[in-house]
């Protein structure tokens, strides 16, 4: 048994679909106890101890890539499946994210520093009409641990507000929030800002949100749905390499 | 068999339909909102001023019944009237964009801090609604239900706390949340009572404990008791109002006492009738992006007749629709209602 944290092992159990099952014990397998101890009080949203266990493990000389991949982003895919599948809620995510936060806030200054290739950038931001924004900043919190460089264009933010930052940060990826159905069209009238500008091949431009569905992002014509915050890294990802498929051909 | 009454006036159709009471038809009902821009154009009556202004409010309000065709009139569109009058920061926005509150700079950081104040029910935004409501209980009083709309005090304590502080202290404090609760709850009772003296048959209590945010439990531990006060102590049929997945949570909502339910198309209507299990009327649940903004007429037909199938009371959109629906398929929801009713006639 790989998992030598107990109440990690318990956590693990909440993933049931083998593929998710293989790729989080991956990421978990014969890591040091202090990795497993993060991810398990990153997971349960104990952002004290999350905070100790980043500084002590920084300091026994792990690297701040093992922290992430092998401590945090394990925690939070694990949270991401229990989140999708209803076991927990919105509240328990916040506070799993504001664990996330805690330990980020030791790590972050030192990859930044480290000036590694990122995996894409992105503009992220809330539909014009919408100022809710718990989902876009789970989205991306998920997506700058993955590697992206993300610009939060935050809430409200008109179709021209998305082409400027997408313009300015030569983005790949576009990604919309919504919450309410009453604004979610905000998202049709973004894409058909970006075909009016000619900037459509430009960028893969992905959606979601509570209300949002996969027929309705296609209804839409965006090139990706995210159904929750693990899902929209995987779907950047996609996108990131679709994107440079279409400019290589 | 039930009896069927044959000619019966919207109003009482309403009214029979929320009492669990033979109808000649199923009631089109608009708990929430189906004000669009084409509707402000046509009476001269655009967002933001009819948010804000009683006369101009009742004149859109009204098209409900007089253009599309509905049974009921609601004139509170948005769900932001009170989080005005309490202070918090607005965004009004334009004709085409619901007004909003910015959550982002919340009024208040604790039960402490809920205090109502003292012209709550002066405030421009307040009374915009009550003299709204009585403008058109004179004009339509007769014939078709008035259904007023005062916010829960889930949805209020997003307003005046902002979401993320509110839900994380649902995790970290949950005493002082239902001392919020119980604080705001006042504040739904007073403005409740405001719009039935001023001619309100029905209210919408919209309160967003949606299955997107938090769990069936936490309604049950933070909601079910305070809804169920609710009902007891507000004396006109009501209608809760909760967005998104939901049926996890309707046997609770079931037990609020509570005339209806209005759900979202994230419902399958025949597993909300089952979960609710006769115990509280249905009300819904046409999906608006997709099908009454984006479709066509036969997709909103298709979802009428399946609300009907599955024995779905009120008929209505789901949540308050895109500004920018077409009439066309908000048109269509009546229209089909009486042609499934003819078809089981015949059948």
């Amino acid at each position: 048994m790989p998992i030598t944290h107990e109440g990690l092992a318990r956590e693990f159990e909440f993933v049931t679909r083998p593929g998710e099952r293989k790729h989080i014990l991956e990421g978990i397998d014969g890591t040091a106890p202090i990795l497993q101890e993060l991810a398990y009080e990153l997971i349960v949203g104990n952002n004290t101890d999350v905070d100790r266990l980043t500084q002590e493990a920084l300091a026994e000389g792990f690297t701040a890539n093992e922290l992430l991949d092998n401590g945090l982003l394990n925690g939070m895919a694990i949270v991401g499946v229990k989140f999708r599948d209803n076991l927990i809620f919105v509240p328990e995510v916040l506070v799993a994210a504001r664990a996330m936060k805690a330990g980020m806030a030791h790590i972050e200054p030192i990859l930044s520093a480290s000036g590694a290739e990122p995996a894409g950038i992105i503009i992220m931001g809330t539909v014009k009409g919408d100022l809710h924004d718990i989902g876009k900043n789970l989205c991306i919190m998920m997506l700058r641990g993955a590697g992206f460089i993300v610009h939060d264009i935050g809430v409200d933010s008109s179709p021209q507000d998305f082409i400027d930052a997408a313009e300015e940060h030569k983005a790949h990826v576009v990604g919309m929030s919504a919450l309410l159905t009453t604004t979610m069209p905000n998202m049709g009238r973004t894409i058909a800002a970006f075909e009016d500008m000619g900037l459509r091949d430009e960028v893969r431009i992905m959606v979601g949100g509570a209300p949002v569905t996969q027929d309705f992002a296609e209804e839409m014509g965006a090139d990706a749905y995210g159904d929750n915050a693990v899902d929209a890294v995987d779907k950047a990802k996609e996108l990131v390499k679709q994107l440079a498929e279409l400019k290589s051909s | 068999m039930s009896l069927v009454i044959e000619k019966m006036t919207s109003r009482e159709r309403v009214m029979a339909a929320l009492a669990g009471d033979p109808v000649d038809r199923p009631p089109v009902c608009t708990p929430t909102n189906v004000a669009t821009v084409e509707l402000m154009d046509l009476v001269n009556a655009p967002f933001p001023d009819a948010n804000r202004d009683g006369e101009m409010n009742a004149r859109l309000a009204a098209t409900a019944y007089t253009e599309l065709g509905f049974d009921t009139i609601a004139p509170y569109f948005s769900i932001i009237q009170e989080s005005s009058a309490l202070g918090c920061d607005m965004q009004w926005e334009q004709k085409d964009n619901w007004p909003t509150v910015r959550m982002s700079n919340p009024i208040w950081k604790s039960s402490s801090d809920v205090k109502i104040p003292s012209d709550f029910l002066e405030h421009p935004d307040t009374k915009a609604i009550t003299d709204s409501i009585r403008i058109l209980k004179q004009e339509f009083g007769d014939e078709v239900a008035i259904v007023g709309k005062t916010m829960g005090p889930w949805t209020l304590a997003y307003h005046v706390f902002g979401v993320e502080p509110f839900l994380l202290g649902t995790v970290d404090n949950p005493d002082e949340t239902m001392k919020a609760l119980e604080a705001l709850k006042e504040i739904t009772l007073l403005f409740g009572q405001a719009q039935i003296d001023a001619g309100a048959d029905v209210l919408t209590v919209p309160d967003h404990a949606t299955g997107d945010l938090v769990s069936g439990e936490y309604y049950r531990r933070f909601l079910l008791e305070l809804h169920q006060e609710l009902e007891e102590e507000l004396s006109v049929p009501l209608i809760l109002h909760i967005c998104g997945a939901t049926v996890d949570r309707m046997p609770y909502i079931a037990e609020t006492g509570m005339a209806a339910f209005h759900f979202d198309s994230k419902n399958d209507p025949f597993e909300a009738m089952a979960a609710v299990n006769g115990k509280i009327r249905l009300v819904g649940n046409i999906n608006n992006p997709t099908t009454l903004y984006a479709r066509g007429p036969e997709d909103v037909r298709a979802e009428v007749n399946k609300a009907l199938d599955a024995g779905v009371q009120l008929i209505a959109p789901e949540c308050a629709i895109p500004l920018k629906t077409k009439l066309e398929n908000l048109l269509e929801i009546p229209v089909a209602i009486k042609d499934w009713v003819a078809e089981r006639g015949r059948n």
